[in-house]
């Protein structure tokens, strides 16, 4: 080990604290939003697009990345650190295919995307990642599922939860109005109605993908999108007349 | 309160920011323009020479634009030196790409392998992040001409036009104005680069001494990348009218 | 003992493997998958030492898939030829190396369709018809006389079909079954003579 650099940068505090995991929690506190759901037999990921500017191609702006044909992943934060992160996750995909044959489980790649954010959080004087994950797919026996992952390495399943900027408001707001058992149409509305909680400019800031057992994943087309958040608007205006309420809070 | 987050290693601050990271990119913000536009039939290139002097070698010392490989051109805003390690470290990628696939290597991944690099070094091994910033020229057969930017911690996008160095914001306002919607033909985009860099330097004319250019255009076999001599920079000035008075061959003597 | 035969056409390119292995005296079995899809328009097909040639075809296949993920665009047959031919090679050098034969076929939506010949040596050739293994003997001179540029469909499997009878009548193996795929703008599938 003589002559590599191994100081870890992330050690305890006195108190006990992880001062660099926190801190890249925060920074994926400042990334933007995304949401994921899980239905009765499929999983839709949403998330929050910055405004691409005029002269920018959007193709080349992807916060919904393919890690294998039935896993898709979206994450919160640094953007240059989710795609180092992202890269190993396919290279490990591939790896596991030739080695058994079968596709990884969404679990297996959660686990091993926490476990080397687990190690940066640890060893070789380098600090964690700046990201948070949100991974959706199906095993091989056809069950949705949906994970996550952190700056610190650990990881949960979820029925939906959401990474990012205000992600509590749209936890909160998930914890209110998700249901076990939602079809397709029902788990998309969802999604979109929990992003449009904290992303302000409506349709053309947000981006979905739905995968189902049978078709694999598929992203919405902005038309599609933008006539569910026109449903919803719809909707949320005869609600506003019987009711005013508006849970609109702006932190930052 | 910063100082403990800034000097050393780049490690997140409590509000989850990578001062380093952004510290470098202030360095490029006062680096020699580069600007970079895409026409349709071709990419057209343009950076200011921050080193100037009549006793500099116009021939042999390109300070901002280089080839990268056959089919890409890059120009560069921030710490030469840097930059210098970062253009060898492309070639030799773009060449290993070659060597394993005997095609030349597609513009994205390209940027990307520069890119991967680039953030390997915003997060570990104790050292500072490269003080770079890219404006990549390229074409491949799957999207044809693209525009690249990339950033000091690893960021890319693809762009119709941009800007990096001192004054981009005011460059890229510009650019907003005048990129038209079904783009522009390679005259009026060099019109345009030469149009925006007499504004951001604040002269009515210009030399080769100060200037320098580039283009990415479909030749008669494949893709011709074409770094301006000296000369045929004051030929384009002068034909776009902006050429100073002064002989640069008296300058010379 | 093994056949691998392709051929490019017009607009396709086709291959066929037999899908026997054989153990010494003795064929193992019948059904022999002897080709892997490298992406939805490049077919790898192979014969040689029956585990080295699976364990190679398979790591190169994960590979171009893995590319075609990184990198949102799949790769050309071309570099995907050059690409198998530079790991065998480099591991033809190394202490594991593998006896592995090889054909790629593919097509391009740009240049058309291409066949390219590869050998446990790592020699990378491209050409409008190959053969790799002892049933190089018997088609290649067939498939030398009736080939021609610019061939149908029905015509290439008309060349097909002598090679085969050739082989089911001259060679001293029974080669019982073959796989015939083809590669066009459509993808990968398999068809019957």
């Amino acid at each position: 080990m003589s002559g590599s650099y191994d100081r870890a940068l992330t050690v305890f505090s006195p108190d006990g604290h992880l001062f660099q995991v926190e801190y890249a929690m925060e920074a994926v506190r400042k990334g933007t939003c995304a949401v994921g759901v899980r239905g009765k037999d499929v999983v839709v990921l949403g998330v929050e697009r910055k405004t691409a500017l005029k002269l920018q191609e959007p193709r080349t702006v992807r916060k919904i990345n393919m890690l294998d044909e039935h896993v898709y992943m979206a994450f919160a934060g640094l953007t240059a650190d989710a795609r180092v992160l992202i890269n190993k996750a396919r290279i490990e995909c591939q790896s596991h295919r030739l080695t058994v044959e079968d596709p990884v489980s969404i679990e297996y790649i959660t686990r091993y995307i926490a476990g080397v954010q687990q190690k940066y959080t640890q060893s070789g004087g380098r600090r964690p990642f700046g990201v948070s994950s949100l991974l959706v797919g199906f095993d091989i026996d056809r069950t949705p599922k949906l994970y996550q992952t952190d700056p610190s390495g650990i990881y949960y399943a979820w029925k939906a939860n959401a990474i990012g900027r205000n992600a509590k408001i749209v936890r909160e707001f998930l914890e209110k109005n998700h249901q076990d058992d939602m079809n397709k149409d029902e788990s998309v509305k969802l999604t979109v109605k929990a992003l449009l909680e904290v992303v302000q400019t409506g349709a053309k800031n947000i981006e979905v993908v739905v995968m189902t057992a049978d078709q694999g994943a598929k992203y919405l087309a902005q038309e599609d999108i933008a006539g569910i958040v026109g449903d919803i608007e719809k909707e949320k205006e005869i609600e506003a007349e019987k009711k005013k309420k508006k849970p609109l809070t702006r932190s930052s | 309160m910063s100082r403990r987050y800034d000097s050393r290693t780049t490690i997140f601050s409590p509000e989850g920011r990578l001062y380093q990271v952004e510290y470098a990119m202030e360095a490029i913000s006062h680096a020699g323009t580069v600007i970079g536009i895409q026409s349709n039939e071709g990419i057209v290139l343009a950076a200011e020479r921050k080193v100037t002097s009549k006793l500099l070698e116009q021939d042999s010392s390109t300070e901002k634009l280089y080839t990268i490989h056959n089919n890409m051109v890059a120009g560069v805003a921030g710490i030469t030196s840097d930059a210098n390690y970062l253009v060898e470290y492309a070639r030799t990628q773009a060449q290993q790409y070659y060597f394993s696939y005997g095609e030349e290597i597609p513009a994205e991944p390209m940027v990307q392998r520069l890119c991967d690099l680039k953030q390997s070094y915003t997060q570990y091994g104790g050292l500072r992040p490269f003080g770079v910033s890219f404006l990549y020229a390229g074409y491949d057969e799957h999207h044809g001409f693209q525009l690249y930017h990339s950033d000091p911690s690893g960021n890319y996008a693809g762009w119709k036009a941009n800007c990096i160095g001192a004054n981009h914001s005011k460059a890229q306002s510009i650019l907003k104005q005048e990129y038209k919607e079904e783009g522009l033909s390679l005259h009026e985009a060099t019109a345009l680069v030469v149009k925006i860099m007499t504004k951001l330097m604040d002269t009515a004319t210009l030399t080769s001494d100060k200037l320098e250019f580039a283009t990415l255009t479909r030749g008669g076999e494949g893709i011709v990348h074409h770094i301006y001599t000296p000369e045929e920079i004051n030929q384009l000035l002068k034909e776009q009218g902006v050429l100073a008075e002064t002989d640069p061959d008296q300058m010379e003597d | 003992m093994e056949c691998l035969l392709g051929l490019v056409g017009k607009d396709f390119a086709i291959t066929v493997t037999d899908t026997s292995v054989i153990r010494s005296i003795t064929v193992l079995k019948h059904n022999e998958n002897k080709s892997r899809e490298l992406n939805p328009h490049t077919l790898l097909a192979f014969c040689g030492e029956p585990g080295d040639t699976i364990n190679f075809a398979e790591f190169i296949q994960k590979n171009i898939k893995l590319y075609g993920i990184r990198n949102n665009v799949e790769l050309s047959p071309h570099a995907a030829a050059n690409f198998t031919r530079r790991e065998l090679a480099q591991a033809l050098r190394s202490r594991s190396s593998y006896q592995t034969n090889m054909l790629v076929a593919g097509y391009d939506a740009q240049k058309g369709p291409s066949l390219f010949w590869i050998d446990y040596l790592a020699a990378l050739v491209e050409v409008p018809f190959a053969a790799h293994g002892y049933c190089a003997y018997y088609c290649l001179s067939i498939m030398d006389r009736y080939y021609r540029k610019d061939m149908d469909l029905e015509e290439a499997k008309d060349v097909i079909r002598k090679c085969i009878d050739e082989l089911q009548h001259r060679f001293i193996i029974n080669l019982p079954r073959f796989v015939i795929q083809v590669v066009d703008k459509d993808g990968i599938r398999e068809i019957q003579l």
